[in-house]
């Protein structure tokens, strides 16, 4: 290996040592138009083995994978299939390979059955459809792996797991030997990302081999035999080792500077509480998504909840902020009921709410930073514009907004200066004085400037007095902010530590679910 | 062999302005181009027709006249028709709706033509009209607003029981609303209150003032109001509506009424204008039709609306007049206006993407 970066061995043994090779790639280089997304990356996979590529958004996971089934061609570098060279001009030449992708938006047409969606595409059908003959021998491949579906189901009556069996049984049905799931979680709710780890396991026992395509530390500790790390395009790391993983080294690997940004924390005794969130719990068609969470957040305190997304962060958020009922329970903002009463009651009870997108729900593209200023405001039956321009022009110099005037579409905003227009409307109030922030990942995509100022910024609220509940998956960030960590796990809260004590180790595994596992 | 260069459709970051102009004018040359190539194909003098036509929709006094008279129906149809499509809502039955605006109009004036006076009788026809309209479109926008039902298929299915609603309404015999001792079969005129007179010597009635007042009232809705702020709202982000605590169920049912009003009020205006009466002649017409034509070129501008209505109608006017002045066929006219729509909306594509061409690589090994 000629890897001159990090390398970290851990574990007692090297989880199949012994298997060959399946797959490797050497040196390999892919330039697109200002990115050069993959830097002379060498990666490889044995038989019977998961081998994760773990990176941020744009590390070039995606990129690495796409060279891997055939769906790009490097600019340089080769591949080795069982020690042959290959050259892989299309997907299919990578299935000729035994190599498919499961992509993280699945490629299966809705309005046909299982078994259709899985022979679809296979050179050697008969012009006719022997439907009996079809479903059986999908059945039978399914099986085989433990991946229960029914092939004459219509993919689109399927839940988003089911599909994505069946987009791993049509991986399967036509031959392939290697799987590389794109960020397969994504989409997933946790009992069916479960479901999914039985699966993988299922088939490496197999003798498959399976490149997980993640930026989630914590199923990345949970699957990976094998982890390799890149960033900016280029290799930072290599981790082996199944459950021992150190999720801070991993994260250190992932995001390239020591995780010690300055911790800032609350430097004055908090105050009132000004969120009160008591048993909270929510349903959705009979699945569990919030169970029975209670909790407080203080003025001037800054409270992180920490989890791995898809575990109930966004519905927390959502039915705090109003947008969702919940099932059970109350939550108060100010000493006042705000549980069932809508958005617009909980921002007259000083709410503020940063939702995770950006772009979409917290703005409208099309529409000029004043008039989204304007969306969680008081609007009076003529939209008065004017007298909200100078303090939009105000804000937009205070939060270094780089806009040319009030004007300015949200949608030609960098990311950066769309989360300050966000910050910017909900910190400055609207329909009441800011008493509670709800932000969701809010430097997730930005560059390091940005996200320093962003934090500057809830620090800043903070120090205002206001009370903030931060949710993230970014733990780098809740650790150094957060007051208070709460962890959210399968829409419970299965760990609760204070900022300073907080041991990274021990929160990421609750994030993974681990201290709960051994607790029941 | 393969082409040395390929064609590739880039997504612009941005439509520059003067497209937004640039693009409905060039639909309506190459539409006119396309019609050339079927009249020289069927021996007809493409300079000649154009120019007829030219003449008699726009720079004959008579023709100009009854360009902006017909055009009073067509923009309060557009208007009607860009309502609802500025939320995506496609309301394609505003020719339904239009229709039922004709039924409750003729109703209005024949029921109380006799015994109110004109300034209240116009009004009444007018209002009683757009809520006939609106009544039409009542269920389709409720199972819209609450269900999801595709407001297309419901509003163009209703456009045909209401084309049958009509003809039940005059060729049943003793209709309250046939006209009677005649025997073919044709509307019972309401009474003078309820109708206007026409501007002049011309076929123009106030009513074209009315509908452009409209269209520019709803210019100013759209742009300054709260309703219309949240129609943007809704119709760029559905969940930025959520997160705000805009009720969208509300807004839909708003719209889609408005929108039914419209063209109720486009049916209307026929009453007390041109027609004084329920006429199956207008299941013939297709203005409802004709103004999802004229808001799609104006993009669903209300105050562009105005102009495309009015150039649509001029086609008309001169299409039809071609047959009788030469002989060439009225339906030149129709395929024109077939054709303009075809080619704006193809032209949406030049103003979202760049056209560029790519000279091929060398294929690697």
């Amino acid at each position: 290996m000629t890897n001159t970066s990090h390398e970290v061995v851990k574990g007692p043994h090297h989880s199949g040592d012994a298997a060959p090779i399946a797959l490797s790639a050497h040196s390999i280089t892919k330039r697109f138009p200002g990115v050069l997304a993959n830097d002379s990356v060498d990666f490889d996979v044995r038989a019977g083995e998961v081998h994760t590529l773990l990176g941020e958004n744009g590390a070039g996971k995606s990129t690495l994978a796409a060279m891997l089934c055939g769906l790009y061609q490097p600019d340089s570098g080769y591949l080795l299939r069982n020690g042959q060279q290959i050259s892989l001009s299309s997907p299919r030449a990578g299935l000729q390979h035994g190599i498919a992708m499961v992509h993280q938006h699945f490629r299966l047409v809705d309005r046909f059955t299982v078994a259709e969606n899985v022979v679809l595409g296979s050179r050697n059908l008969s012009f006719t459809l022997n439907r009996k003959t079809i479903d059986e021998k999908v059945a039978a491949v399914a099986e085989s792996y433990g991946l229960p579906i029914d092939p004459g189901a219509i993919v689109g009556d399927l839940s988003v797991g089911q599909r994505q069996r069946v987009e791993i049984v049509k991986a399967l049905y036509q031959g392939a030997e290697i799987l590389l799931l794109d960020e397969p979680t994504a989409v997933l709710v946790p009992a069916e990302v479960e479901k999914l780890f039985e699966n993988v396991h299922a088939m490496t026992a197999a003798g498959k081999s399976i490149v997980f395509i993640s930026h989630k530390l914590g199923e990345v500790v949970e699957i990976s035999d094998r982890v390799t790390v890149l960033r900016g395009g280029k290799v930072t790391g290599h981790v082996s080792g199944r459950g021992s993983t150190d999720t801070k080294e991993l994260a250190r690997l992932m995001v390239g500077r020591d995780i010690n940004l300055s911790t800032q924390r609350a430097s004055h005794p908090t105050g009132h509480e000004v969120l009160q969130i008591r048993e909270l719990s929510l349903q959705t068609e009979g699945v569990d998504i919030l169970s029975n969470i209670s909790f407080n957040v203080h003025e001037g305190e800054m409270v992180g909840i920490a989890g791995v997304a898809g575990n109930g962060q966004r519905e927390l958020a959502d039915t705090i902020a109003g947008l969702i009922s919940p099932t059970a329970g109350t939550i108060s903002i100010g000493g006042a009921m705000a549980t069932d009463r809508g958005p617009i009651a909980a921002r007259e009870l000083g709410l503020a709410y940063v939702p995770e997108d950006r772009l979409g729900m917290g703005l409208v593209p099309s529409m000029s930073i004043l008039d989204n200023l304007l969306l969680t405001r008081d609007r009076h039956i003529v939209v008065d514009r004017a007298s909200v321009r100078p303090e939009a022009t105000r804000l937009i110099d205070q939060f270094e907004i780089k806009a040319n005037d009030a004007d300015h579409v949200a949608r030609k905003l960098s990311g950066g200066n769309a989360q300050k227009v966000l910050l910017a409307r909900e910190l400055s109030g609207g329909r009441a004085a800011t008493k509670l922030l709800v932000v969701c990942s809010p430097t997730r995509g930005l560059d390091v400037g940005a996200i320093e100022t962003v934090r500057r910024l809830l620090d800043d609220a903070r120090s205002a007095g206001q009370a903030i509940l931060l949710i993230s998956e970014d733990l780098d960030e809740i650790m150094s902010l957060a007051d208070r960590i709460l962890v959210l796990y399968r829409g419970a809260i299965v760990h609760e530590t204070s900022g300073e004590a907080a041991q990274l180790a021990t929160v990421g595994a609750a994030m993974a679910g681990l201290s709960t596992e051994g607790a029941a | 062999m393969r082409a040395p260069f390929r064609i590739v459709f880039e997504q612009r970051s941005e439509t520059p302005k003067y497209l937004s102009a640039f693009v409905p004018l060039v639909s309506v040359l190459a539409a006119l181009l396309a019609g050339a190539i079927f009249l020289m194909a069927t021996g007809y003098s493409v300079g000649e027709t154009y120019s007829n036509m030219l003449q008699d929709g726009f720079l004959s006094s008579r023709g100009l006249t009854d360009t902006l008279g017909l055009s009073t129906v067509l923009i309060c149809m557009g208007i009607g028709a860009a309502f609802a499509f500025q939320m995506n809502l496609y309301n394609i039955g505003g020719e339904g709706q239009g229709y039922l605006g004709m039924i409750g109009g003729a109703w209005a004036g024949l029921a109380l033509g006799p015994h109110l006076p004109s300034v209240i009788m116009i009004p009444t026809v007018l209002l009683i009209g757009a809520a006939f309209g609106a009544v039409w479109i009542f269920v389709p926008a409720f199972v819209r607003a609450r269900l999801g039902t595709s407001e297309i298929v419901t509003t163009l299915l209703l456009t045909y029981i209401a084309a049958s609603l009509v003809n039940h309404f005059i060729y049943t015999p003793n209709s309250y609303f046939r006209a009677p001792d005649v025997t073919f079969p044709m509307g019972r005129t309401v009474p003078d209150s309820a109708k206007l007179t026409a501007l002049g010597d011309t076929r123009m009635y106030p009513t074209f003032f009315i509908v452009v007042a409209l269209a520019l009232f709803l210019f100013w809705i759209v742009k300054r109001t709260e309703f219309g702020y949240r129609i943007q709202v809704i119709a760029d982000s559905p969940r930025a509506a959520h997160y705000a605590g805009i009720n969208a169920r509300r807004t839909t049912m708003q719209v889609m009424l408005i929108s039914g009003a419209l063209a109720g009020l486009g049916g209307a205006t026929l009453i007390v204008g041109e027609f004084g009466k329920l006429d199956p002649g207008i299941t013939m017409l297709g203005y409802g039709y004709a103004g999802i034509v004229i808001a799609a070129l104006a993009r669903n501008n209300f105050a562009a609306i105005i102009v495309s209505g009015i150039l649509f109608s001029g086609l008309r006017v001169g299409g039809d007049k071609l047959q009788i002045t030469t002989s060439t066929p009225i339906h030149i006219g129709v395929m024109l206006q077939g054709a303009i729509l075809l080619f704006a909306l193809g032209g949406e594509a030049f103003r979202r993407y760049k056209i560029r061409t790519v000279r091929m690589q060398a294929v690697a090994q």
